[in-house]
């Protein structure tokens, strides 16, 4: 019994994690129909934030989170104003192709300026903390990283849902003329979704390196479970990629210690698959 | 013709035949060139790797380029090889892809016209890109990729310095038994954790395939897909089957996970030994601070050993020289540099270029190599070093010590590990 519950923990503090990387994305699909090929790559660019802040100033990753967000905020308005402004209105794959370039260019960047090493910060105030509580372990890092992806995803959620802003976006995602006919500024809408779902995964960028070591390659794989957690979840959706992120994580977790964990991967896109085919708008889509 | 006209001739004259003698001299020293490739992954999850065996490479071609008449290395003395002949590198970057691996490889023999190829790290590329090389009849030096199965194809033309998978599994079930026999260490189980890779898959085959011959139940089989996101699943499960002793076969940022996983979930093996892998990192296990300690791995060179390899320290402070950050030889950097040199002294005893000569010449005798433990390298008609040795060590304070076999012990092997909450 406490190997299951250890295994389900394991899943649904990885599976918040993915909900937060997952929900900026969501949130820019959905409002603006953008795929963002680079969201993996803002989030290895919040990590190195993240990771320099604590390596060069000694600042630990519990509060450099903060500027990590910010930062990734700037840089989701700057995409938008310097690329994705000109892909709107055009083909779908216009604004794919330019994300996909961005992505490479921040790989490479990243790659230039910090090499291709493996960074690590070596003393953390989480780091290697545990708490047990029936023999169930839950690892500090982790444990703080899922609840501070838990409080954003809820605070997004009732940004989106509760306030006049929220209500804006929600009115450009569903009619951008009939917003602006409402007198909605839908170009500031799209600069600020485009910056706050970078803050999404600049947050968690920034909480990750108290546990998982920074390279140019790291956010290959959130990138595509965000995408596969999206998908799965409904476009648009917090609460579909909130949902769906868990079925991840906990899919991921499950299948890998009953069955292989060489098979956990397989048997995340072998879910996707299923729930694609099944019902195609997704868990929550609309 | 007016004084103008002529000294206008004069300065035409003279530039046409500074050009041409620029231009001979480029093609006499073009015929004095011999192009070697580099294939490494420059770029994605094992770079920094890569990185450190093209700068190996560099190191010895400039101390066969160039006269370092007081270093104790084969060809340091003179300048070139084969009356004068300089080495000229040309890189190329697989990203650690078997496919891109092969395409390199083609690319580096019929486009750039190199004589040989060194490399590849990833065994998984070496297989593909050693192959074009024996279909064209060229030779393929192998520094560090540890896959035993390279060298069971009966390929003439590739040669690899270091040991392989196998001679490491052995090592480490020696270990095993000697430290039962002799410490009463009473190791029973083994559990292997590998990246599900030609290099992870054929290291655990040779694992588990020593250590079922030696005795010892295989309790867990652990494979991983490379760069995962959390390895809490491949932690629980061996923590859950609790061998005593697990090989492993992690690299990089793979390496730096399972270990502070296996913190997290607060569990730790009687010992955990490592092959060719992160463990060998001296970066990584610098970034990983106390946590690396008690960890072990076999090791073919570390800056510790320099008692035992004097003459590796000049060439070291080259090698120092072309890494950023600065850091000494590792491993499997050394190897690459050690490939380097052996065929370099092949081919001036060889004294020609012909690939069949070359190839024999690598076969027949056996090679000083300063840079390997034991100080020669000698090939099996499979083309492996039947001299490659290594040293069982344990980091203990941050410092590879040697471990095993007991003549060049530094410390005693601190077994069982000492458990998380004590350190």
């Amino acid at each position: 019994m406490i190997v299951f519950l250890q295994v389900m923990v394991n899943g649904i503090l990885n599976g918040l994690v993915y909900a937060l990387v997952a929900t900026g994305l969501s949130l820019i699909w959905g409002v603006m129909d953008v795929i963002n090929f680079a969201h993996g790559d803002y989030l290895m660019v919040a990590m190195y934030t993240s990771f320099w802040i604590g390596a060069l100033l000694g600042v630990d990753p519990v509060l450099s989170w903060i500027v990590s967000g910010a930062f990734l905020f700037l840089i989701g308005a700057l995409t938008y104003k310097l690329i994705i402004r000109y892909t709107v209105g055009r083909s779908a794959i216009s604004a794919l192709l330019a994300t996909f370039g961005l992505s490479m260019f921040l790989k490479n960047v990243c790659l230039y300026l910090f090499s291709p090493n493996f960074r690590l910060l070596s003393k953390t105030v989480l780091g290697g903390k545990t708490i047990e509580t029936g023999g169930v372990i839950f690892p500090v890092p982790q444990l703080v990283t899922a609840l501070g992806a838990l409080v954003v995803i809820v605070l997004v959620y009732y940004m989106v849902k509760k306030t006049r802003l929220g209500w804006a976006i929600q009115a450009t995602a569903m009619d951008k003329e009939a917003a602006e006919l409402m007198g909605i500024d839908t170009e500031r809408i799209y600069l600020l979704v485009f910056g706050l779902g970078g803050s999404c995964v600049g947050i968690a960028g920034g909480l990750l390196p108290s546990y998982l070591a920074v390279h140019p390659e790291v956010g290959l794989l959130f990138g595509l479970l965000a995408f596969v957690i999206v998908a799965m979840g409904g476009f648009g959706s917090i609460p579909g990629a909130l949902f769906a992120a868990l079925l991840v994580g906990l899919v991921e977790s499950f299948s890998g210690f009953f069955i292989a964990p060489v098979f956990k991967y397989v048997a995340v896109f072998a879910l996707y698959l299923l729930v694609v085919m099944v019902r195609p708008k997704g868990l929550f889509g609309w | 013709m007016n004084k103008v006209s002529s000294r206008r001739f004069l300065a035409v004259f003279a530039v046409v035949v500074l050009l041409v003698g620029t231009l001979a001299g480029a093609g006499f020293a073009e015929e004095k060139v011999i192009k070697i490739g580099t294939l490494f992954p420059l770029t994605g999850p094992v770079a920094t790797a890569g990185q450190r065996c093209r700068a190996a490479v560099e190191t010895a071609v400039e101390v066969i380029n160039n006269s370092y008449p007081n270093m104790n290395i084969p060809l340091a003395a003179q300048e070139g090889i084969l009356g004068g002949h300089k080495i000229v590198l040309v890189h190329a970057d697989h990203q650690g892809k078997p496919d891109i691996g092969k395409a390199e490889a083609e690319r580096l023999f019929n486009q750039e016209k190199v004589y040989a190829i060194i490399g590849s790290y990833n065994s998984a590329v070496t297989k593909p890109a050693s192959f074009v090389a024996e279909m064209q009849k060229k030779i393929f030096m192998c520094g560090c990729s540890s896959s035993a199965a390279l060298t069971e194809r009966g390929f003439k033309y590739f040669f690899r310095m270091a040991p392989t998978d196998k001679t490491e599994s052995h090592e480490f079930v020696e270990f095993m038994k000697w430290m039962n026999e002799t410490r009463g260490s009473d190791f029973k189980t083994v559990g292997i954790i590998y990246e599900n890779t030609e290099f992870g898959k054929h290291a655990a085959d040779e694992g588990k395939a020593a250590a079922k011959d030696a005795g010892f139940e295989v309790v867990a089989d652990v494979p991983f897909s490379p760069g995962a996101t959390s390895m809490n699943s491949e932690v629980q499960t061996l923590k859950a089957a609790d061998p005593d002793v697990v090989f492993g076969a992690c690299l990089g940022g793979d390496y730096t996970l399972w270990v502070r996983t296996m913190k997290e979930l607060n569990w730790l093996p009687k010992a955990a030994l490592n092959y060719c892998t992160g463990y060998q990192d001296p970066m990584i296990t610098r970034q990983l601070g106390d946590d690396a300690n008690y960890f072990s791995g076999g090791m073919g060179y570390a800056p510790q050993f320099a008692h035992l390899m004097p003459d590796v320290a000049p060439v070291e402070a080259i090698y120092k020289e072309k890494t950023t950050p600065s850091v000494p030889f590792d491993s499997d950097s050394i190897q690459e540099a050690v490939a380097m040199f052996i065929l370099a002294q092949a081919i001036e005893k060889a004294g020609t270029l012909d690939y069949d000569t070359v190839a024999k010449t690598l076969h027949e005798n056996v090679w000083d190599s300063p840079l390997s433990l034991g100080g020669k390298v000698e090939f099996a008609p499979d083309g492996q070093n039947i001299r490659a040795r290594s040293f069982l060590t344990q980091l203990q304070d941050g410092e590879y010590t040697i471990i095993y076999p007991e003549e060049f012990m530094q410390a005693e092997p601190v077994v069982p590990m000492v458990p998380w909450d004590k350190r």
